[in-house]
């Protein structure tokens, strides 16, 4: 109650004074004491950096010395190259490494350009709120769900193929199809695409939603109407090369993934060879521990393939730029607007029908009785999927939740401690924390994570929790950097002055961050922890990994599933893989209503 | 033929609520200057002219630019140049860029010319290839005028277009682009709460009031 | 021997110690020294027998076991309230995707030295799994025959037991379950299933993209080639030797495929297999491109209408799929009339087991009259028995007694033939000859 009636006296006394920020000068202000606090607060972007340079690195260096050769575990001290040999001679190859660039290359390209469709056509119109409110939901969903969903929707059995059979098809068994599963990974692509499309549209929306830049632009793209310029025109001519600078990290994280995730793959793709990533993951599996040498050098060539396709991004960006800087100024005002704005609504429409009917689908399959082939609808509905799953779901929903809010509380307090230490100094993070920060996403998790096994063995002191912690810390290095990424531009836009006032009524730091901070950022906290609950409860192959296979979690059990025997239950794994993210942000969406209504009566 | 923007039986509201009524027309090269407290519907008007009315506002009439209805044209569609209160200069494109963005396309190398023969015409002669963020206020302020005029509006609009500079430069500033009007025989409606502006203007202003 | 066995005990005394209070773990080395001296002396089995009971109660045991059927894994789920009940062990269902990764995880644990404090306590295994880890000496040995349940199974006149695809298991693993090729179709598709290895061939020209099988590795997959291999050498026998001196020719020819495979003999047994493969492979499902990864996603295609032919090996799982929806009501079951591969899964327990006393308590009562007879039940997983009815009491056979089968199960007695298992070491020559013919798709 003080609490509150503080924090009252404290609005009434700031928020008459003119706006301006100071964030410089607080800091100065706040940096002669230095109690414990202070310090905790001070070395936590060092323990930051710690926490995610020694795993990521260590699992780097417990690749690179097997993939040369060097494996005590395997009695091999003979540094060489017969892993990197193993791996040019493997049938197919060649196959393998097309698909991964393919995959990822083009869901990524797809995914952006549909993207800038979408912003283009639909800029400064009230579709694009609709369009983001339709796809947000889907960024909650876990890559492997949404992989299932998509296989259903797209297999020769699935909906769509349902939808046109018998009557036009006049199919009355399922047709021969090469969906999913299909060589070309265009399975894969899609799925991809339709997953990371709704990430970069949000990340582009967030970034025109910062205050000033967002005003800025949208009055640049006014002016640029005014002299002629049609919508979609104006979009590529002005917002995008301010906009751009904002969208690479998001837009190399999606890169990095798409050419090295497993999920996807391994669900949609073709085994006939499997794309790189998967291939790794099966050779370290495997029985034969000399492939272990093979998949180290395997994982090596991942982390070239990746950094390669980045460093092509990049190259392909200023090659872009090049190209057009001169059209960006001749004067042209109109490249069939009306044409592409038609072709983006008809994209957008196709995307959110696909989405809507794989949804659907995956409803249905969850509590279908029979369902033969050709007919739209289950012949009849039975509760008995989810009663058999609840009955075996207690132990990984147990683990889901449990590693997911202990990883979302230690990445929540680790970036505050950060971002606050930032105050404290008076200037952000170096640069190379930040990019340290960032790091997990745009090395392959594949490449290191062996590698992080590897040494979580050697060091495994035999207790019986162990595991945990090795998937707790695995989880962080994936839930840290969206934690942080989603919190930062809030804590950075905290009017400064309110922890001035409070310090200068004899507050201490401590209480200054609890009791004034905290409670500000209440709601931008909550957010950022069902983002990082949300990526914790989708990891697969750290939680399989760390956890040497002994912890499964809801993520687990669809992707064992995923290929197996049932459509019913996988779909069960599938939506209870989506309604669990969909929970926490539904609290975090309705919990600071609630709570800032009763604080202020 | 003479040019004009014609304004008949506007009435704007917001929320159904009337905001203001207007018939009026203006000829090329004469100002018509609206003054009136914030909330009395100045801006909207304007943004009703160039085609961006925001959701909650809407407008009965119509207007007509040199005897053509242009009521229901998208914004991109009117030749209705705007001048803000800030320069709204591209950071991303250096000053000749932000001015041959706004020209029609053509031939590279006149386009190029004509540029630098705006650009010495108002003084900023050889700071064709700067990054507008360098420029001082005014010069930002002439740019976004050049950019304006070298796009070839048949009607040009004025939204405080000079309430961010400082006295001396606002005279001067102010009398270039009423120059550039009357030189080009533009219509032009401008929206200001200084009274050295609508004096200088030497054109007819209407005072509106806040009626609600 | 011995010695070795209770020096083991030692370290993992001393690991207790330390996870337990100071008093309470004294106590605990004093009544352990002496139930360990009594073990010396005394080598009766039921007593040795109570020392496990002793020793193994109230811990945990990490079961890895292959989790992709939902069946198979709320049957170990009501193991674990069992065991529970019985002994307060916390049974932990390690779910695999593919029981290579348990093998791989203890290979592992030896080359890095941990000789005591595996993680696997018990791993289901048979086969190639099985050859594997007995090779490189990974299983705990003698421990499976002197189970109390284990005279149930009639070991003395059922190899079956005892025998892993030919391969002795030396008390390395204890029975669980039987099971058999069986074949299923769906009836809206066909009436008129293939009844031995040449018919499937004219079917699948009939009825091109209808059957397939999961991509070797997989058990499945290389059941299915170890079926055709099977009938394939018999045949050609019996066409290149048709007029020699039958008898003990052809019984030296066949007993190639129960002895390992030697580089000589490979070409010439696995030939009849390519040139059949290849007749097969351009009418099978995606054309023979592209094989599904599991035989659960080949039941899953005959749900999708995609498949109309597919097979299992544990021929019960039909029915109960068909009783949860996830095949049709048109499914039948049958047996091909040119044999049936027959084979015995079992559960191991690796050498450097943590918790090697309570996985043999576990094992044991896997072998109950009672755990079988529940697994037996088409409607719990329908895993055929390993215990044999001679050896049990009245009350207990009665556990046994089942209902009216389901349509779509298999019929009493329909498997005339069975074949049995090629020697393990076949399965690499396989895969490998396999994966380099058509493991890439052209």
């Amino acid at each position: 109650m003080t609490n509150i009636q503080n924090k009252n006296s404290i609005d009434k006394a700031v928020i008459p004074k003119s706006k301006g920020k100071n964030n410089s000068q607080s800091g100065s202000q706040l940096n002669h004491s230095t109690d414990w606090f202070t310090r905790m607060v001070k070395f936590s972007p060092k323990f930051l950096l710690l926490l995610l340079i020694v795993p990521v690195f260590g699992g780097l260096i417990g690749v690179l010395l097997p993939a040369f050769g060097w494996a005590p575990a395997l009695s091999q001290y003979d540094f060489g190259f017969q892993g990197f040999n193993a791996l040019w001679q493997t049938s197919g190859f060649g196959q393998m490494i097309g698909l991964s660039i393919a995959t990822g290359l083009v869901s990524t390209l797809l995914a952006f350009v549909v993207t800038l469709m979408i912003l283009a056509a639909f800029f400064n119109s009230v579709w694009l709120d609709r369009i983001q409110q339709i796809l947000s939901p889907i960024l909650v969903i876990p890559h492997a769900a949404a992989a299932i969903a998509v296989g259903f929707l797209i297999a020769p059995s699935g909906m769509i193929s349902r939808l046109f059979s018998p009557w036009l098809s006049g199919w009355e068994l399922a047709p021969n199809g090469i969906f999913p599963h299909d060589p070309y990974g265009i399975s894969i692509i899609l799925g991809l695409t339709l997953k990371e499309l709704p990430f970069l549209l949000l990340m582009a929306l967030g970034a025109l939603a910062q205050p000033e830049l967002g005003k800025k632009l949208r009055s640049q793209h006014k002016v640029a109407l005014n002299l002629g310029y049609c919508p979609m025109t104006a979009f590529f001519k002005v917002i995008l090369p301010s906009l751009y600078p904002l969208l690479r990290l998001p837009l190399l994280a999606v890169l990095a993934y798409a050419s090295s995730s497993v999920e996807m793959p391994l669900i949609l793709g073709p085994n006939t060879p499997p794309t790189l990533a998967v291939a790794i993951m099966q050779w370290f599996n495997d029985v034969d521990l000399n492939l272990r040498i093979k998949a180290s050098a395997g994982a090596l060539l991942q982390l070239a393939l990746t950094g390669g396709l980045l460093a092509l991004w990049l190259l392909g960006e200023k090659l872009v730029k090049c190209l057009f800087c001169e059209s960006l100024t001749n004067g042209r005002r109109e490249y069939g607007g009306a044409y592409w704005q038609t072709i983006t609504g008809v994209v957008t429409v196709s995307v959110i029908v696909f989405i809507g009917l794989a949804l659907l689908g995956l409803v249905f399959w969850s509590i279908a009785g029979f369902w033969r082939f050709p007919t739209a609808l289950p012949d009849s509905f039975t509760l008995l999927h989810w009663q058999s799953a609840a009955m075996q779901v207690g132990e990984p929903l147990f683990n889901t939740l449990f590693i997911g809010i202990i990883t979302t509380l230690i990445a929540i307090s680790l970036t505050l401690l950060c971002l606050e230490s930032e105050q404290i100094k008076g200037k952000l993070l170096s640069r190379f924390t930040s990019l340290i920060i960032y790091i997990p996403l745009l090395v392959p998790s594949i490449a290191f994570l062996f590698g992080l096994v590897w040494i979580q063995q050697l060091l495994a002191v035999q207790v019986s929790f162990i595991s945990y912690i090795n998937v707790i810390i695995a989880h962080l290095l994936f839930v840290l950097p969206y934690v942080f990424l989603s919190l930062a531009s809030s804590y950075r836009q905290l009017d400064s002055r309110f922890a001035i006032v409070a310090a200068s009524l004899g507050t201490k730091p401590c209480k200054v961050f609890l009791k004034v901070k905290l409670p500000q950022l209440f709601a931008p906290i909550l957010i950022a922890a069902a983002l990082g609950l949300a990526i914790s409860f989708g990891q697969y192959l750290p939680t399989l990994l760390a956890g040497g296979g002994r912890i499964t979690t809801i993520t687990t059990e669809a992707i064992t599933l995923a290929n197996g025997a049932s459509r019913r239950t996988s779909a069960v794994y599938a939506l209870m893989q989506m309604l669990l993210p969909l929970i926490g942000f539904i609290l975090a969406w309705v919990l600071p209503k609630f709570i800032y209504k009763t604080a202020h009566r | 033929m003479q040019s004009s923007l014609h304004i008949k039986n506007l009435q704007l509201f917001r929320h159904n609520e009337l905001l203001l009524s207007l018939n009026e027309q203006v000829n090329g090269g004469e100002i018509l200057t609206l003054m009136g407290p914030s909330g009395s519907g100045k801006s909207s008007l304007l943004n009703w002219l160039t085609g961006s009315l925001p959701s909650g506002f809407h407008a009965d009439g119509e207007v007509w630019l040199n005897d053509s209805n242009i009521t229901f044209t998208p914004a991109h569609q009117r030749h209705v140049g705007v001048l803000y209160q800030d320069a709204l200069l591209f950071s991303h494109l250096s000053v000749a860029g932000n001015i041959a963005f706004a020209m029609p396309p053509g031939n590279k190398k006149q386009r190029l010319e004509k540029i630098d023969a705006a650009l010495e015409q108002v003084g900023l002669k050889g700071l064709a290839d700067r990054h507008p963020d360098n420029l001082s206020g005014g010069q930002q302020a002439r740019v976004a005028l050049l950019r304006v005029l070298l796009s070839e509006p048949k009607a040009i609009l004025l939204d405080e277009p000079f309430s961010k500079l400082d006295s001396q430069l606002r005279e001067d500033t102010r009398q270039l682009v009423f120059e550039q009007i009357r030189y080009h025989k533009l219509p032009a409606i401008m929206v200001t709460h200084d009274h050295s502006d609508a004096e200088a203007a030497v054109g007819k202003i209407i005072t509106l009031s806040k009626l609600a | 021997m011995h010695s070795i066995k209770s020096l083991q005990h030692n370290t993992r005394r001393n690991f207790y110690c330390v996870a337990f209070c100071v008093l309470i773990s004294l106590l605990y080395v004093l009544i352990m020294n002496s139930a360990v001296a009594a073990d010396v002396h005394d080598n009766e089995q039921s007593v040795q027998w109570k020392n496990i009971e002793t020793h193994g109660v109230k811990q945990p045991v990490y079961f890895h076991a292959w989790g992709g059927d939902a069946q198979i894994n709320a049957y170990i789920q009501w193991v674990a309230q069992q065991v529970k009940a019985k002994y307060q062990i916390n049974l932990q269902h390690v779910k695999l995707s593919d029981t290579s990764e348990a093998v791989s995880r203890v290979l592992a644990e030896k080359s890095a030295n941990n000789h005591s404090q595996g993680n696997v306590d018990l791993v289901w295994i048979n086969g190639a799994n099985f050859s594997t880890m007995a090779q490189h000496s990974l299983l705990l040995k003698g421990w499976a025959d002197q189970l109390p349940n284990f005279k149930f199974t009639d070991p003395d006149n059922n190899p079956a037991v005892t025998l892993d695809f030919g391969v002795p298991t030396l008390g390395m693993e204890s029975p669980w379950g039987q099971a058999s090729m069986t074949f299923y179709y769906d009836r809206m598709a066909t009436l008129t299933p293939p009844q031995n290895l040449n018919e499937l061939v004219t079917w699948t020209q009939q009825n091109p993209g209808r059957f397939s099988y999961p991509k070797p590795p997989d058990f499945l997959g290389l059941s299915f080639l170890k079926y055709a291999l099977v009938v394939l050498h018999q045949e050609s026998l019996i066409a290149s030797n048709g007029l020699q001196s039958k008898d003990q020719h052809v019984h030296s020819y066949q007993d190639a495929l129960y002895a390992p495979a030697t580089p000589e003999n490979i070409t010439e047994v696995l030939q009849p297999l390519w040139i059949f493969l290849d007749e097969l492979h351009p009418n099978l499902w995606r054309k023979g491109k592209h094989f599904m990864q599991t035989g659960l996603e080949m039941r899953r295609l005959v749900d999708d209408t995609e498949l109309s032919l597919a097979f299992t090996f544990s021929g019960p799982e039909i029915p109960a799929a068909v009783k949860r929806f996830d095949l049709p009501q048109s499914i039948r079951s049958y047996a091909m009339a040119d044999g049936s591969l027959s084979n015995t899964h079992f559960v191991g327990i690796p050498y450097n087991a943590s918790h090697a006393e309570s996985a043999q308590l576990v094992a044991n009562f896997l072998l109950s009259p009672e755990a079988q007879a529940y697994k037996q039940q088409a409607e719990v997983w329908g895993d055929k028995t390993v215990l044999i009815a001679s050896r049990l009491t009245a009350p207990q056979k009665n556990l046994f007694k089942t209902q009216t089968s389901h349509p779509s199960a298999l019929s009493f007695n329909s498997i005339t033939r069975t074949l049995s298992e090629p020697h393990p070491s076949w399965v690499e020559d396989i895969t490998l000859g396999w994966q380099q013919r058509y493991g890439v798709a052209p």
